[in-house]
């Protein structure tokens, strides 16, 4: 096939890891072409008007981890892209306090003090040892997991340097980072703090896009992707990009399109062209068909393997493996079109603290109540929700005195009992609305629009298998070489020429952009 | 008077006697000193209402450590082990029923009364339980010392991943993917008869408070199947004459090895000179000196009970406080006046003869921990219970019969306040009226009732917060990290104070393997 090939890569889906392993490849001056099948590029990363003057991250909202190799590889800065700190996390209590942590160190101590002195005293020893933890972890984001069954040298060097690397910390860190790989959230915060929302606003990171709850075991791991953006002093950990998310995916487009690789959208890939036991390239669902020597997938698994592969070319045992992977759905997404700013009732007014994230997690009992919903196929009747208001920071993103508000809520099961329907969005965009009303009484009539997104939504508009927004659980056993399933996590599949560059390979979800790069730079090596 | 003893073991506990007979054997002078007035710690019969004994600590056994059988000769020393055939016997309140026997095709003829498609893939989940138990096996000697940097420990460590690789590729990673998962993943990959997952399931969350739905039950579910015959799941051993009989062989075989045992001796100190151990107070105020002290009593004791924590590093007391003890379960002992009669399965007959479990679904079990984890017994607890009596008629008079019910969910900490005496009758009553449901005739049955909560099995027993396995069984606190990270390998920093309890390697259970491992280590050091 090789000589009638327009194209060295055929890159399914225009998700911002297809767009760097895209952007990578013809940087190395591979012909590389990406098929979107919405209207614009992103995937979950995209801003969207969705009621005039009022736009949206309609889902990924915030940018944390980003790698800062591929910010400088792709120049992305020049590209257009500025991120903003979001600088403070903002928790109202029933009682009518709250918790607020922030940038300024000295500030947060005083506030932590008020809550308990113990507490801020072990606040800076707890960010010492995560910093640590986080830049010995850091070491295996940017590397592909070795197969630790294979006795190939390159797969054993690669166990050798991981043993010599973990072995090697001090035993303090050692011993925590094999805590934090097995505890829960809830009960690693247990031993350090006992500040009830700050234990909840800080395990929250560790159940986000997971159907686990903060008391399950396998939590507290996420735990270190807090501190991880920090440790490359590039920007904090948690940031806004100006435009919203979308523009981190149009300044990755923008980087690809001058490198000289093809985005084209409206292309909705239906099936991948196999020959000879090779993929080969791409049917469109309009008929066309798309040659190249080698297929990249950025779109889960379960989609790439369940529906664009014909199930003959793969092996049965992969097939099964595909199957077993978890990818349930646990979040929704509120975006609301404001008339006014929300009025806090522990903080009332315009102030500071709308600029950073409101955190909806008074307590691990709040949390844990509200997975117990999900667990049994209910939707959380108070769930735990992160919200941003990027037009504070941004003020282009809605008119002029006007304001939009990003809540990322969590749970909200993809198997709903009774199944989802206009008439449970509804519901649920209700419940999110009236657990925000407690701590904000003036929100209901601020509110002027309403988008409501359900793990349904996520699946059918944003193709995210059962709206899990990693395509893929990330627990302990889909992780690593297990990320999507042994022996192909690194980056090939059992198809020869078919590449996977998505979330659903390590180190998974988030917009690190990490798959991409790394599924960019291996299809580079077998080239 | 004070005699001078090569060592001295806290504690007549299962893994005591085993200990403290190795190293008789090897030699050395041997004092056992046991608080109560019989020996066995929670492996002992007592007859609680004139003419019925009960087995008040373990009601059964999974399996001993085989070099520890046949080293010791239990048998010639009166042990005798009866299987219960059939292993269990699961009723349900809509009329079906499981039955797992020991004879693997007469379980898949059970199953196949549930679910066609489960009888068929019994075999193959039997296979995998079996490499996976198999490899747990060969790990279950003294962990190594993964941080070590000398030569031999390196060399264990190897050795280790040898054995994982022998496994073969495709066994090694299924192994290595099931062992963090959850039970509920675990069974769900497998089976659909709601009825047997919630049945084996529950082997997966015995002595933990946590559900099936954690990351860590399906270990728990393996780690109890170490040993066990491929296809005969949850098949548990009783001893005649009741678990004290394995107390009494144990005592015979110390006895014969030379070993001094004095009961109503209860050590109040270990008594240290510049950060050696030299010998023992009991509460009279008697000192015994000895060469090295061997602590049967779980962790928490042994460094913050017995010895003065001023006199301990601050890094590692804080280890020890920070160990998840958590009992969840209670005991209730019924002597009845005649046999329960179950609703799905009438009469008397061999289902009465096995571990009689009521784990309806997963979902039950979980329910019945969300009651726990917010600080409340289960309303409706998994129970699990045996009537020894029918297989072994010198436990209650003629015509009546002894029965023992494991429960769970029984937090030692509650929300509201602590277990008194009220609330134990609460949970008899609970525990009765649960157990009626499915066999009505129950409550006129009961002619007496022992309840004893968690907060009673630390009085009787000494497990801290009534945990039945020295310390939560969760995957943070196993292997090298168990009982701290650092010191698993039943050395402590004090010089010449060992543990030999379940709250070391390979934990809880009564398998006398962590007392056997323990004189081991102590022995080498002796050279």
């Amino acid at each position: 096939m090789g000589k009638n090939a327009r194209y060295d890569a055929v890159i399914i889906g225009g998700g911002h890891n297809g767009l760097i392993t895209a952007a990578y490849l013809a940087r190395a001056g591979k012909r590389a072409v990406v098929l979107e099948r919405r209207h614009l590029v992103g995937g979950s990363a995209v801003t969207e008007e969705i009621f005039p003057g009022f736009k949206f991250s309609a889902l990924s909202y915030v940018v944390s981890l980003l790698r800062p190799d591929i910010i400088r590889d792709l120049e992305l800065a020049r590209h257009g892209l500025e991120l903003l700190p979001l600088e403070s996390t903002l928790t109202p209590l029933p009682n009518g306090d709250y918790l607020m942590r922030g940038a300024d160190h000295d500030e947060t101590r005083r506030e932590l003090y008020r809550h308990s002195p113990k507490d801020a005293e072990a606040y800076d020893d707890f960010g010492k040892l995560m910093y640590h933890l986080a830049f010995a972890m850091k070491h295996i984001l940017d590397v592909v997991p070795p197969n630790p069954t294979s006795l190939r040298p390159r797969d054993l060097l690669g166990l050798l340097d991981f043993g010599k690397h973990f072995l090697g910390l001090p035993p303090e860190q050692f011993y925590a980072l094999c805590k934090l790989m097995t505890m829960s959230a809830a009960d690693f915060l247990d031993e350090w703090f006992e500040t009830e929302p700050l234990k909840a606003t800080m395990s929250a990171s560790g159940i986000i896009g997971t159907f686990l709850g903060v008391r399950s075991p396998g939590t507290a791991y996420v735990l270190l992707h807090h501190y991880m953006g920090e440790i490359d002093g590039v920007f904090r950990a948690w940031g806004f990009a100006k435009g919203g998310t979308g523009a981190v995916s149009e300044s990755i487009a923008s980087a690809a399109r001058e490198l000289g690789a093809e985005i084209r959208t409206e292309a909705s890939v239906e099936q991948v062209i196999v020959k000879n036991g090779k993929a080969v390239g791409v049917a469109l669902e309009s008929g066309e068909e798309i040659y190249g020597r080698v297929v990249v997938t950025g779109v889960d698994p379960k989609v790439t393997f369940q529906k664009l592969v014909e199930p003959q070319h793969l092996p049965s045992d992969f097939l099964d493996a595909i199957r077993r992977f978890k990818i349930r759905g646990s979040s929704g997404k509120v975006n609301l079109a404001l008339g006014e700013l929300p009025n806090l009732t522990c903080l009332p007014g315009s102030g500071p603290h709308l600029r950073g994230a409101i955190s909806m997690s008074p307590s691990l009992e709040y949390m844990e109540r509200a997975y117990d919903d999900a667990k049994y196929g209910n939707f959380s009747r108070q769930p735990y929700m992160d919200i941003i208001i990027p037009s504070m920071i941004d003020p282009g993103m809605a008119p002029p005195g006007k304001h939009v508000m990003s809540i990322f809520v969590q749970w909200a099961p993809f198997e709903l009992n009774g199944g989802w329907n206009d008439d449970q969005r509804e519901a649920f965009g209700d419940a999110v609305v009236d657990t925000l009303s407690q701590v904000a009484p003036n929100l209901k009539n601020a509110i002027i629009h309403r988008h409501v997104v359900t793990p349904w939504d996520m699946q059918e508009t944003y193709g995210l298998t059962e709206g899990n927004i990693f395509h893929g659980e990330l627990s302990l056993h889909q992780l690593f070489f297990m990320r999507p399933a042994h022996p192909w996590a690194n980056y090939r599949t059992p198809l020869k020429n078919l590449y996977q560059c998505g979330s659903s390979t390590h180190p998974g979800g988030g917009i690190t952009g990490a798959s991409g790069r790394l599924a960019a730079l291996e299809i580079l090596k077998d080239w | 008077m004070n005699d001078h003893y090569d060592a001295i073991v806290i504690g007549a506990g299962h893994n005591g006697l085993v200990t403290a007979t190795y190293l008789a054997k090897a030699g050395l002078r041997v004092l056992v000193l046991e608080r109560r007035e019989m020996v066995g710690g929670a492996a002992v019969t007592e007859e609680i209402f004139p003419g019925f004994k009960f087995d008040t600590g373990a009601h059964c056994i999974n399996r001993l450590h085989p070099t520890v059988v046949s080293d010791l000769q239990l048998a010639k020393h009166g042990l005798e082990l009866l299987p219960l055939d059939p292993a269990v016997f699961s009723p349900t309140l809509d009329g079906d029923h499981l039955l797992l026997w020991r004879t693997p095709e007469l379980t898949v003829d059970s199953i196949g009364q549930l679910s066609e498609t489960d009888a068929k893939r019994w075999n193959g989940f039997a296979a995998l339980v079996a490499k996976a138990t198999g490899l747990l096996e060969s790990i279950y000697s003294a962990p190594p010392d993964v941080l070590s940097k000398k030569k031999k420990d390196v060399w264990e460590l190897l050795k280790m991943a040898g054995r994982l690789r022998r496994l073969g590729k495709r066994d090694m990673t299924e192994v290595l993917r099931v062992l963090p998962m959850t039970a509920v993943e675990l069974l769900d990959e497998w089976f659909e008869s709601d009825l047997l997952k919630g049945t084996l399931g529950a082997v997966g969350i015995t002595g933990i408070l946590q559900g099936p739905m954690a990351a860590g039950t399906a270990f728990l579910f393996l780690h109890h199947h170490v040993g066990a015959k491929q296809g005969v799941l949850r098949a548990p051993l009783r001893v005649r004459g009741g678990t004290g009989g394995l107390a009494r062989a144990l005592e015979s075989v110390a006895r014969s090895a030379g070993v001094e045992i004095r009961t109503n001796a209860w050590v109040e100190r270990i008594v240290t000179e510049a950060g050696v151990a030299t010998g023992v107070t009991l509460v009279d105020g008697e000192e015994i000196a000895g060469r090295r002290i061997i602590s049967n009593a779980d962790p928490s004791r042994t460094f913050c009970g017995l010895l003065d924590p001023f006199n301990l590093d601050p890094d590692f007391v804080r280890r020890v406080r920070n160990i998840k003890f958590k009992g969840v379960c209670a005991r209730v002992n019924l002597a009845l006046g005649e046999l329960p009669d179950f609703a799905c399965v009438p009469g008397d007959g061999p289902h009465l003869r096995g571990v009689i479990s009521i784990s309806p679904s997963l979902k039950y079990l979980e329910r019945a921990f969300d009651d726990a984890k917010y600080g409340e017994p289960s309303r409706e607890p998994y129970l699990e219970a045996v009537i020894p009596s029918l297989t072994d008629p010198s436990l209650a008079p003629d015509g009546k019969h002894v029965m023992s019910i494991l429960v769970q969910y029984a937090p030692y900490h509650l929300k509201d306040g602590v277990w008194d005496d009220a609330k134990r009758d609460a949970l008899g009553d609970r525990v009765v009226a649960t157990l009626a449901a499915y066999a009505p005739n129950i409550e006129s049955a009961i002619l007496h009732r022992q309840v004893l909560t968690p907060l009673d099995l630390e009085a009787v027993f000494g497990l801290t917060e009534g945990n039945i396995y020295h310390g939560e069984m969760t995957l943070d606190q196993l292997f090298f990290m168990r009982p701290v990270p650092g010191w698993a390998r039943y050395r402590s920093p004090v010089e010449g104070l060992y543990l030999c309890g379940a709250g070391t390697h390979p934990g809880g259970g009564v398998t006398g393997a962590p007392g056997y491992n323990s004189a081991q280590e102590i022995l080498k050091d002796s050279k």
